[in-house]
């Protein structure tokens, strides 16, 4: 009896060890990373490709070399759609990234909660004038730069020249050299390509034209015909007759024309399924291994021009991280003329000096010079950002939902649109 | 009196708490704390990027109260309840029933069943949104188009979309269910069926008047387990909708992630949360009272 009694404190006393282990363990791993060594440095991002990664990790590699200090940095790709998220997160616990890549649309309200480090001081020894001043606008406040835009990346048009072909019609880059690359050349050759050979003539930005992307999927045209969504001094422009004509004109592609791959269709250009999609140089990579001749062009031309869109992402450096005046050192250097050089050819920088460099038109390997001239360089002067709001996330959400209305053969887009300027009319004062 | 324990009972009692202290720390930290600390942030402004802003009161509560939004997403979940449960449990009752009777290829038939419950959620929503594809390039509509129907676009049209989610969903978990009633089934008295039969009864007869009643309290617990199943989906409607089209398929608790993580509103998202777990536990208590009164002879 006694020896059973022994037999079960025993049992249960090894199961309190079992369960305290994993919590001393915690709590050693917790001294050791406050330990004297190198500095802990992690970065987050959304890219896992192999090679960014790479030319993130040369940058700090540099970096430690200048300031003398050993630097261990550790790279967390988190998943484009998660990132916000997964980031937010991460930044009110304890594993807060000390450097993180911001999406635009986030930028006013990362930066009004003070998550992010005025980054002036350590800008200074890098020639901040040479940042372009429009590009810089959404990553300050009152003068203070809070994060710096590594990427300044435009849509452009990317087209399959097989199907163009197959289809008897000109190419967007010989009509851009005629002057006749506009929304009806666009919705023309759309059609036409899918009338002749039965393959979608257009894919819309990822495939999330009409969801997740529908700002970059519309504000080209809508801006292009005068319109936009809103501007940053208050103005709601989604429902002005610019804007209705500019999605009528799209509404009208895909289900009058039937040319445009429809909402919940997963056809996609770079497997052939489209003939003309809108991307980033940073989508230039996909076309490596694809089977058909392609080519590129700026976003065709409303009647007030070529506006568009330009993609911006930001680098900035936490606040309250533990290792907050390396981290805003280590933001200022990868930001410098020596460090955007080398990324441009992924992300197109706010450099002048690296801009209007011979070098930056050779930047992508997969694109000529002229093509990065005509859709890329031209595009960085006349693109801007898509509008901003500090309750950017409520908006996206609220208005999507009566977006959805849009998707269908009978919608009334003058209705939708007075819908979503309803929305919009709640947090844009 | 109370008697006063033992040397030995108080030794065995120790022994018994310091075994069941691992789960106890496990449901602390991971159940309560969390719940607790939910029912605290309903009552403050609390953001994702802006942090904790102050005690607010009943604030939330009376901004819930004036949401559309919120109401469409009860409305959502009631839809989307009533189609998974009945539609859940008819079929799984169906299967059991069949596969208890069946003398040939149940083992093939069951694991068949029984192969979406062990396969990735994640997994399972994708392949069903390539299956639900709008046009001609969705296979279920290309199926419906050799027999001269035109299928609607699924996933982005209001109504069908949620008559989308909820056929992946209840396909889903069918299995579980299944191996649940066919345990109530085969352990089913038989000489009270024999009786039955002795007495002329009917197959119908026998299904509606003899085993359907000594099979309630299996079908109501799977009820309780299946409702609030399907008040908690995520994954599925994540992944097929993402809440669209038109927020026709946005629950309760993909709203609840909406405020929480899409528009960094904790303390709002809490409030609904709170909401939430106030319905369940009504429901559940609902469906337990019932139990016991449809159950005849449960004690």
């Amino acid at each position: 009896m006694r020896s059973s009694l022994k037999m079960r404190v025993l049992c249960a006393l090894l199961a309190l060890l079992m369960l305290s282990v994993p919590v001393m363990a915690g709590g050693s791993q917790e001294s050791g990373s406050t330990s004297s060594g190198p500095v802990r440095i992690k970065i987050a991002t959304w890219t896992s490709n192999p090679d960014q990664i790479a030319l993130l990790q040369s940058f700090v590699d540099e970096f430690a070399a200048k300031e003398g200090i050993e630097v261990a940095a550790e790279f967390e790709s988190i998943e484009f759609g998660e990132y916000n998220t997964k980031l937010s997160l991460e930044l009110q616990g304890s594993q807060a990234p000390d450097v993180f890549w911001v999406l635009e649309t986030s930028a006013p309200a990362f930066i009004e909660s003070g998550l992010l480090a005025p980054l002036d001081a350590e800008l200074a020894e890098y020639n901040p004038e040479d940042l372009s001043a429009k590009a810089m606008e959404l990553w300050q406040k009152d003068g203070v730069t809070y994060a710096v835009p590594f990427s300044t990346s435009p849509f452009f048009m990317i087209y399959n020249a097989d199907l163009f072909a197959a289809a008897g019609i000109d190419t967007p880059d010989k009509l851009v050299a005629e002057g006749k690359w506009d929304w009806n050349a666009f919705r023309a050759a759309s059609k036409a390509i899918k009338d002749a050979t039965g393959v979608w003539g257009y894919q819309t930005v990822d495939g999330g034209g009409y969801d997740v992307r529908i700002l970059h999927n519309l504000c080209p045209i809508i801006r292009s015909y005068g319109g936009d969504a809103w501007t940053n001094d208050g103005q709601i422009l989604i429902n002005t007759p610019e804007s209705v004509e500019a999605v009528q004109l799209f509404h009208d592609m895909v289900y009058v024309d039937g040319s445009v791959v429809p909402p919940g269709d997963q056809s996609d250009f770079f497997s052939g399924a489209a003939a003309m999609t809108a991307a980033q140089v940073s989508r230039v990579s996909k076309l490596t291994d694809v089977d058909f001749a392609w080519g590129v062009a700026p976003m065709p031309a409303g009647p007030m021009g070529d506006v568009p869109i330009t993609g911006q992402a930001g680098i900035g450096a936490f606040s309250k991280g533990k290792n907050v005046d390396v981290a805003k050192k280590l933001v200022a250097y990868m930001t410098n003329e020596e460090c955007v050089a080398r990324m441009a050819g992924i992300w197109p920088p706010a450099r002048y000096s690296v801009l209007e460099s011979p070098d930056f038109l050779t930047s992508q390997p997969l694109l000529t010079a002229d093509q990065m001239s005509m859709a890329v360089a031209g595009s960085i002067e006349t693109g801007r950002v898509l509008p901003s709001h500090v309750m950017y996330p409520q908006i996206e959400v609220e208005s999507r939902i009566v977006w959805d209305r849009l998707w269908n053969p009978n919608a009334d887009v003058q209705a939708v649109l007075d819908g979503v300027a309803e929305v919009y009319a709640k947090y844009i004062k | 009196m109370k008697k006063k324990m033992t040397k030995l009972e108080r030794g065995e009692a120790l022994t018994g708490y310091l075994f069941i202290l691992p789960q106890m720390a496990g449901f602390i930290v991971l159940v309560l704390v969390p719940l607790v600390m939910v029912f605290t942030y309903s009552f403050e402004s609390r953001n994702l990027l802006f942090g904790n802003m102050g005690f607010t009161g009943l604030d939330n509560y009376k901004t819930l109260i004036g949401d559309d939004l919120f109401y469409m997403t009860l409305k959502n979940t009631v839809i989307f309840s009533l189609g998974v449960v009945p539609l859940n449990l008819v079929l799984s009752l169906a299967l059991a029933l069949y596969l208890g009777s069946a003398s040939t290829g149940t083992k093939i038939v069951r694991s068949v069943i029984f192969l979406p419950v062990i396969t990735s959620g994640v997994a399972w929503a994708i392949v069903f949104t390539y299956l639900f594809q709008g046009g001609e390039a969705g296979p279920i509509n290309y199926i419906l188009s050799l027999i001269g129907i035109e299928g609607p676009n699924w996933l982005h049209e209001k109504g069908w979309a949620m008559f989308a989610v909820v056929v992946s969903r209840v396909l889903k978990n069918l299995g579980t269910n299944v191996l649940i009633f066919m345990g109530a089934v085969m352990n089913l008295p038989q000489d009270v069926l024999e009786a039955g039969r002795i007495d002329g009864a009917t197959r119908p007869i026998l299904f509606w008047k003899i085993k359907l009643p000594l099979l309630m309290p299996s079908i109501l617990m799977v009820m309780i387990v299946t409702v609030i199943g399907s008040m908690r989906v995520f994954d599925t409607i994540k992944l097929m909708t993402d809440g669209g089209p038109e927020g026709s398929t946005m629950v309760l608790v993909y709203y609840i992630y909406h405020q929480a993580f899409r528009t960094f509103n904790i303390g709002y998202a809490s409030t609904i949360a709170v909401v939430l777990f106030f319905i369940v536990l009504l429901l559940t208590i609902a469906q337990w009272a019932l139990r016991r009164r449809a159950s005849y002879y449960e004690d």
